[in-house]
């Protein structure tokens, strides 16, 4: 209240106070005229007696509450003032503070998208997710049986709830059409609080094998397929070949993060806990009960697994069961990639700050004989300092705002730099968690606007701070006496210059070689060969769940018969099929190699892939011995399988493996149990299918048309069947026609994700990249501003100087010597940051290492070229300046003085 | 440092005594600036002279203490002038520092007193 009434009341207490000092003097004078004075003296004496009229109306402010309100408006005038009148100036500093601030809040956008915004889900601090640990690698994914034990933990968690993305075809309507499904166990819904439209979502009875095919609905495909009709409730939806039965609706807006695309179908899990199998590969998220804790839950589940250990016949892989909480568990692998950004526009800004800084140091130099007359006339030192201070905080407060803005436009660019997330792409540690779709859930929401505001702040005020003390400090009977350009106290505000000088080129010099690093990176990752030809290769997914072609009879026929006619069109050269995409999903099995000892379950773990007849072609994987699949290898002749180098390497170091006959998967899960064994029959070479970086693991691959049915229904479950195809010419030009055969030859079944190879390479080092041109945007920005500040110093120093240049010249000086002082000047400052950078960066490389392929963290080459492309830019920065110095005319000088 | 020389008979106000003489002044009746500054003196025997540069901001802050009120009146010369009141807060505070006050020239004046 008071606050408002001393805001609007201020102006009328100023006129009151005024009048106030007026009625005083009209008193004094009158007393004085009846006391015989002449009026004109009167007035003359009242006013002098009263004193410095305008300190004591500004003493008398001061008692009011809110008097720092009254200075604080008008230092802003005064700032605005003379921030306007020195046009260029202010909008130096504001341009460099908006890159900066810009900058950091488009970084900060990302964070606070990925990092800090709290999940949507209601009370999402009670969210866990469960974490199996085997020795060292700890995974989210878990087993029909663990999810069971974890279920029954009802002491600790309200809901479990296990959880997967999978790929369906719904059938009906114009097209038939791949979407997304979300196969959830009953718990779901209420674990995050799902919002049910019509009808119902599952109940735990339906939720178990044979519980029936249910779905229900996501408001999105509601709308979209079936026109927003509730009378769908009840009705049955052809998913693959399957009827479902639709017995719910959500409401709009139902979004838990853990899918990426959102499911627009939901379907029961009904995971059978009495049988290993339905493939570990799901997620399973609780709820705590309210007032549980974390170390509380993990107790219990620790005391559940020893239960569980021992009611095992067979001990497990797995040593522990933990919890965490969701949102840490869903971002962990990421924080320290965004740190690393974070970081590094971080310096940006210190840097863009530090160049602001010296600008206004050289200002305050300028002003020094204003702040001399100021003080002269009886402004306290800290009313200065406030005063400049003020300035300062403007131009922070302008830099904040317009950078708020630029974050806002820069972040958009910055998501479009993103190559977005891959769904089936399970091997990438670095992919962005939590953007929503096209990064539609990185958004302005006050944290960003409060960072950016409390960024420019308290940039603003410890940036500020250190040129307005020098500003304020000094004598102003020197800086009054002073006639020239020399002003007392200069020389200490070139030691600080100096000093933010360097400063710039260590940090600056500390980005390009971090940028330098990556982009080593970069370029080895383009060279190199992942034992596949990429070029002129299309490939395309295709969901056969729930259809016949999920057992062994129908897959072999549709990819004997797709192969067929995509053959035979004109442009390819050759197709194939396979499980999995490399790059992107792959599998392992364990295996045994029949007749050798053996001192566990099996040999070892090795890659597998189930693959058709003219893999090896298709991506022109050489077969360094034995022969290809065939469409003789069927399942009614003997189990084959080929391997790569590096597995016959490894296992046979001294023999032949073709001699050798393969058990793969037995034991792992019963469908395994029914694999042929299996005889080796070729050798080919090795392929980077695990990632670029990567070496190539051992692997085996398989033929599609011998595998049990079980095996490949938990397979083309978990993901959609692959067909690549090889071209003569660019690959899009067969999409259509490839697309329009295997629908024929598939009774209608649509494909998605179609690209080239070339894209899938591309792609799962998209984000390795994408830091990279972070981090070079940010370097080059670095090292643009570090010559701005450099130049500028040099710049000032010779304007400072142009008394004493001149007088040299006078005396007869060559120019080449006056530019030799400034630019010895000059270098010893780069120097001396470059130095300081170097040992900067050559200690914190190694926070790199775990972003680097390729090259050291202390690379030699990265260590040579940063400094010395930095020291160039900084000498052409010097260079400058120091020539203009060799043109001073003394005659001017003189006539100037 | 204005006019020094010419108060150097005069006495220094001791500090915070300057807001009790005020309230003293205001004990007799509603008064302007001007007036105070005069009574004070007049009833000082001319020896305390209230510096304006004391007087307003001393006012004010009074004012914001909730010890005076003020008011705008016309002077019996017919001038407009603001015109400061004791409020019951300040009757309060002026009895409190009045005993104060006698408490303190007691305690001073012995210790002043020539043994």
């Amino acid at each position: 209240m008071a606050f408002w009434n001393c805001l609007f009341n201020r102006k009328r207490r100023y006129q009151e106070l005024q009048q106030e000092i007026e009625a005083h003097l009209a008193f004094e004078t009158q007393q004085r005229i009846e006391r015989g004075e002449s009026p004109d003296d009167a007035r003359a004496n009242a006013r002098r007696d009263f004193g410095n009229e305008l300190l004591i109306s500004e003493v008398t402010r001061r008692q009011w509450t809110w008097r720092w309100l009254d200075e604080l408006e008008q230092d802003s005038r005064y700032a605005f003032r003379t921030l306007f009148t020195n046009r260029v100036f202010t909008l130096v500093v504001v341009a460099t503070l908006t890159l900066g601030i810009g900058a950091n809040t488009a970084i900060f956008s990302v964070v606070n998208a990925v990092l800090l915004r709290p999940l949507k889900a209601l009370e999402a601090e009670r969210l866990v997710r469960f974490i199996t640990t085997y020795g060292t690698v700890s995974s989210a994914t878990a087993a029909g049986r663990e999810f069971d034990e974890w279920r029954q933990q009802a002491s600790v968690f309200e809901d479990v709830s296990a959880h997967r993305l999978e790929f369906m075809n719904l059938i009906g309507g114009t097209e038939p059409e791949q979407i997304p499904v979300g196969r959830v166990s009953a718990d779901f819904f209420s674990l995050f609080r799902a919002p049910v439209l019509y009808g119902r979502v599952f109940t735990r009875n339906e939720d178990v094998p044979n519980g029936g095919a249910l779905a229900v609905l996501s408001h999105g495909i509601w709308v979209r397929r079936f026109a927003s009709d509730p009378s769908i409730v009840g009705r049955t939806i052809l998913l693959g070949s399957t009827p479902h039965i639709v017995i719910g609706i959500l409401a709009p807006g139902f979004d838990t993060e853990q899918f990426e695309p959102l499911p627009d179908v939901w379907l029961p899990f009904q995971i059978d806990p009495q049988r290993v199998d339905g493939g570990n590969l799901f997620l399973v998220t609780g709820r705590l009960k309210r007032g549980v804790i974390l170390e509380h839950a993990n107790d219990r589940l620790a005391a559940a697994f020893a239960d569980y250990s021992r009611r095992l016949s067979r001990p497990s892989t797995v040593t522990m069961w933990t919890v965490q909480h969701l949102q840490d568990a869903m971002v962990k692998s990421i924080r320290p990639s965004l740190g690393l950004l974070f970081g590094a526009v971080s310096l940006v800004l210190l840097i863009a700050c530090a160049n602001v800084a010296n600008l206004l140091l050289v200002r305050g130099d300028a002003r020094k004989r204003e702040m001399a007359i100021r003080r002269a006339i009886g402004a306290g030192r800290a009313r200065i300092v406030r005063q400049l201070l003020t300035e300062s905080l403007l131009l922070w407060a302008a830099g904040g705002v317009l950078g708020l803005g630029l974050g806002s436009l820069a972040t958009r660019r910055l998501l479009s730099l993103y190559p977005g997330n891959n769904p089936f792409n399970l091997l990438d540690a670095y992919s962005l968690p939590r953007l929503g779709e096209n990064g539609s859930a990185v958004a302005m929401d006050w944290r960003v606007v409060a960072f950016a505001l409390l960024v420019s702040a308290v940039t603003g005020i410890s940036f500020g701070l250190f040129p307005a003390f020098h500003g304020a400090r000094g004598d102003p009977q020197g800086a009054l006496k002073a006639t020239g350009s020399i002003v007392a106290g200069a020389r200490r505000t070139n030691r600080s210059r100096g000093i933010l000088v360097v400063t710039e080129i260590a940090l600056a010099l500390m980005l390009l070689v971090g940028a330098s690093l990556l982009i080593r990176t970069s370029i080895a990752l383009d060279e190199v060969r992942p034992g596949i030809d990429t070029h002129n290769v299309l490939t395309m997914r295709m969901s056969v769940t729930g259809t016949r072609f999920e057992r062994r009879d129908g897959i072999a026929e549709l990819t004997r018969e797709g192969m067929r006619r995509i053959g035979a069109l004109p442009g390819v050269l050759a197709a194939s099929m396979t499980c999995c995409m490399p790059l992107e999903t792959v599998w392992q099995l364990p295996f045994i190699v029949e007749g050798r000892p053996l001192t566990s379950r099996w040999h070892a773990f090795g890659g597998w892939t189930f693959v058709s007849p003219g893999y090896f072609e298709t991506f022109k994987i050489p077969i360094i011995r034995g022969r290809d699949f065939t469409d003789g290898d069927n399942a009614s002749a003997p189990g084959v399988v080929i391997i790569n180098e590096a597995m016959a390497r490894r296992f046979w170091p001294n023999s032949d493996p073709m001699n050798d006959r393969l058990i793969i998967g037995r034991t792992m899960r019963p469908e395994y149990d029914g694999d042929p064994v299996r005889q080796i029959v070729g050798i080919v070479g090795n392929v980077q299918d695990t990632g670029l970086t990567h070496d190539a693991r051992p692997a085996m691959y398989v033929p599609v048309a011998q595998l049990p049915d079980g095996v490949t229904m938990l397979n083309v479950k978990l993901l959609p069947i692959v067909w690549i195809v090889r071209t003569q010419g660019r690959p899009y030009v067969v999409s259509q026609p490839v697309q329009k055969e295997l629908r024929d030859v598939s009774g209608g079944l649509p494909v998605a994700r179609i690209r080239s190879m070339d894209e899938v390479v591309s792609e799962s080092t998209g984000r390795t990249r994408f830091n990279t041109s972070l981090m070079t945007i940010f370097a080059i920005s670095a090292v643009l501003l570090a010559m701005v500040g450099v130049y500028g110093l040099m710049a000032y120093s010779v304007e400072q100087r142009t008394h004493e240049i001149g007088i040299r010249i006078a005396l007869g000086a060559a120019g080449q010597q006056i530019r030799n002082i400034v630019v010895v000047h000059g270098v010893v400052l780069m120097l001396a940051g470059i130095a300081s950078g170097l040992v900067a960066a050559y200690s914190l490389s190694h926070l790199l290492a775990g972003f680097l392929f390729g090259v050291a963290t202390r690379d030699p080459i990265v260590f040579v070229a940063a400094p010395a492309i930095l020291g160039a830019a900084a000498l052409l920065a010097i260079w400058i300046p120091a020539r203009r110095a060799t043109r001073v005319s003394p005659m001017t000088l003189l006539r100037n003085n | 440092m204005r006019n020094s020389e010419a108060y150097k008979n005069r006495i220094e106000l001791l500090q915070g005594t300057l807001d009790m003489l005020i309230l003293q002044t205001l004990q007799w009746g509603p008064q302007h600036g001007h007036g105070i500054g005069q009574a004070i003196r007049a009833n000082s025997g001319e020896l305390l002279q209230v510096e304006t540069g004391s007087l307003y901001p001393a006012l004010h802050r009074l004012e914001n203490k909730g010890w005076v009120a003020s008011e705008w009146k016309l002077s019996e010369k017919n001038q407009r002038a603001k015109y400061y009141r004791l409020t019951p807060a300040g009757k309060k505070q002026l009895s409190a520092e009045q005993s104060q006050w006698r408490l303190l020239v007691k305690a001073i004046s012995k210790v002043m007193k020539p043994a």
